[in-house]
């Protein structure tokens, strides 16, 4: 296993940036996961470290290797491909045999890691079908052996997962981070699903427009989200996003909405408002840290319940908030309409705020 | 079950029963249509020569006779050495025509499948053009350019005609099949340790047979049955393949029909034969280059 380093990665297309200075390093045995919305140029960013398209300026390394301008060959990576890629015309037992024949490796040393591989992922059974005679999960467990028959120095995985149903897709999850655990492998994953990138990963990089927009544990990109695009992206339902104003209320710092009401900010939060490059302001909130009142409390401020969505174990509520969106999450025990006149409580303690104009988040000086 | 779905069933089954007969048919008729003439040849071919010429027609021959093959088949005998050099000459003209266009076609199809290079469109619409104008159009300035070439009277000139013409298809062909080849398989084998030859040369090729095959097949038939260029390109007697050795051979004083009948019967062998064994390859190409664009 090794490290990888990506410095100042960049992929142009014509005018496009791709990916645009990437930086960030892999440590050994580390599971990274490049998350973002499509077209974010996480997948561009894993075939650049794949050497499956040229990259425009910058430098990759795996290991102590500048990988630069070498073959995918010569990289000494794996691959899991969103579609597997098995070779069709070849049984499961030649497609894990593959990279081993092309490394020219003898036939038995072939047979030998052929077969360990294929009884670590339980797939020995399966070694004389062919692929299209697997189902969804055993063709994906067939990609993985091809890549860990080897003994890679980093494993690429492009949305893995992502053609699997929904049940099957939770079971190969709990299986590719015991994977990931039992090799102590260097892994670096790509998904749209942020759920995935917060359940295995050690790292999250959050790319948006090409750019990498955070890269830190998933604990820290949840709780310290850097921008109001991570902090929209990350989390399930998205962080609540209520764009207002500046003000001074009886000599207090407050945000204040076009409705009329103000909110006023603890000190530590009034400190953060100060550092704003304008008067705009953004609250943002997690559905779990918002309480809902039916009566006028202090502290609290009026929304209208747009509506309700109960999943058994938690109500979702939706309601709308000087203009915007707001979510909240309440037990299911709650009884709230659509319509109803709420007021909602933030938590100084675990509320953001972000820069209105330049959508960073606001940090004490 | 409910008695109205049992009452129902037999009237729509009856329905159904009709469109089938009506199609039955109409395949028969189909089948009579197509196999008739083929059934007069070989019925012709085993008549003596007064039996052929008979009128009414003898239907059935009354005294089969193998002679006409044995003639054509005959080495030492002069109508024999000419039909057996007009085979070998069809032979040899098609298949290396074959094995060029497969040749050409495999590199060329890939690329266009594959690279994304300056001029990629109009270059694929260039080699499709030829396609647009029928064959005949460019039988005097080939014909012309062969002169030039000094290849009037050489299987040369046929073949370079015949890739002129089963190429495009070739390529187009081909192109569908490669398009339907994931490219991740490429860049699973790359990754996996190949080069990109060796990712096209261990993965992609097996993958492509059936569409070289049905290629393959396609330019075999099209120079084997070709007629219009042979007889301009070629005057001598020894070189004549045999759509054009046949008619000229067979009907030069007075027609031998059943020995031409015998000659068109034997001729068609190698392209049934072919087709026979690789039907399905050829049904599949068409209907995936079909889908494709």
């Amino acid at each position: 296993m090794a490290q990888v380093v990506l410095k100042d990665l960049v992929k142009t297309y014509g005018s496009i940036y791709a990916a645009k200075d990437v930086s960030l390093t892999v440590n050994d045995g580390e599971f990274v996961a490049l998350v973002g919305p499509s077209g974010c140029g996480k997948t561009t960013t894993l075939n650049l470290v794949a050497g499956l398209i040229p990259i425009t300026s910058g430098d990759i390394v795996i290991g102590d290797r500048v990988v630069n301008d070498l073959d995918p060959k010569d990289r000494d990576i794996a691959m899991v491909f969103q579609n597997y890629a098995l070779y069709p015309q070849k049984t499961v037992f030649q497609n894990l045999a593959f990279p081993l024949q092309m490394r020219k490796l003898g036939k038995s040393e072939i047979d030998t890691k052929v077969r360990e591989a294929a009884r670590v992922l339980d797939i020995t059974h399966l070694l004389e079908r062919k692929p299209r005679e697997l189902s969804g999960g055993q063709q994906q467990r067939v990609a993985l052996g091809r890549a860990l028959v080897r003994d890679p120095a980093v494993f690429l995985m492009d949305e893995p997962l992502s053609n699997l149903d929904a049940k099957l897709r939770v079971q190969m999850r709990s299986e590719i981070k015991r994977f990931h655990q039992d090799l102590n492998a260097t892994i670096i994953y790509v998904t749209h699903d942020q759920l995935e990138a917060v359940t295995m990963a050690d790292k999250m990089a959050v790319m948006n427009g090409g750019l990498l927009q955070q890269y830190d544990s998933p604990a820290n990109v949840f709780a310290n989200p850097v921008n109001m695009f991570v902090a929209s992206f990350i989390g399930s339902p998205a962080m609540s996003l209520v764009p207002l104003e500046v003000a001074s209320v009886d000599g207090a710092v407050a945000l204040s909405s076009a409705e009329g009401w103000s909110l006023p900010l603890s000190d530590a939060n009034a400190r953060k408002v100060a550092t704003a490059k304008s008067r705009k302001v953004v609250l943002g909130a997690r559905h779990s840290t918002i309480r809902l009142h039916k009566q006028q409390v202090p502290g609290a401020v009026p929304a209208r319940v747009y509506t309700v969505e109960p999943t058994g174990d938690i109500t979702f509520v939706q309601a709308f908030l000087a203009g915007a969106v707001v979510n909240i999450s309440l037990p299911p025990t709650a009884e709230v309409a659509p319509d109803d006149q709420v007021w909602l409580e933030f938590d100084q303690e675990r509320i953001h705020l972000f820069d209105g104009e330049t959508e960073m988040a606001l940090r004490a000086s | 079950m409910t008695s109205t779905a049992q009452s129902g069933a037999p009237r729509g089954a009856r329905r159904i029963d009709g469109w089938r007969w009506a199609g039955r048919i109409f395949l028969a008729f189909m089948l009579l249509y197509t196999a008739l003439p083929m059934v007069w040849m070989l019925l012709t071919s085993i008549k003596s020569g007064f039996a052929a010429m008979q009128f009414p027609p003898q239907w059935w021959p009354s005294e089969p006779t193998l002679a006409s093959y044995q003639k054509l088949l005959d080495p030492q005998n002069s109508v024999g050495q000419d039909f057996l050099r007009f085979f070998w000459n069809s032979l040899f003209v098609s298949t290396v025509t074959t094995i060029l266009a497969v040749a050409v076609a495999v590199p060329a199809a890939y690329a266009f499948s594959r690279f994304r290079f300056p001029g990629r469109k109009f270059l694929f619409f260039a080699v499709l053009l030829r396609n647009m104008f029928p064959a005949v159009i460019f039988l005097v300035p080939l014909f012309i350019l062969m002169r030039w070439l000094g290849l009037v009277n050489t299987h040369g000139s046929l073949i370079l005609t015949y890739l002129t013409f089963g190429l495009p298809l070739a390529i187009w062909l081909l192109k569908g099949f490669y398009d339907n080849i994931p490219f991740q398989l490429e860049q699973a084998a790359r990754i996996d340790g190949a080069t990109r030859f060796q990712a096209f040369l261990y993965i992609v090729m097996p993958l492509s047979v059936p569409g070289i095959i049905a290629t393959a097949i396609y330019s075999f038939i099209g120079a084997w049955n070709e007629y219009i260029y042979a007889a301009t390109f070629l005057t001598k007697n020894e070189q004549l393949t045999l759509p054009v050795g046949i008619q000229r051979f067979f009907s030069e004083n007075t027609t031998d029909f059943p020995g031409l009948m015998a000659a068109s019967f034997m001729m068609s062998v190698p392209v049934v034969v072919l087709f026979l064994l690789l039907q399905k390859y050829f049904v599949r190409a068409l209907t995936e280059g079909a889908v494709k664009h």
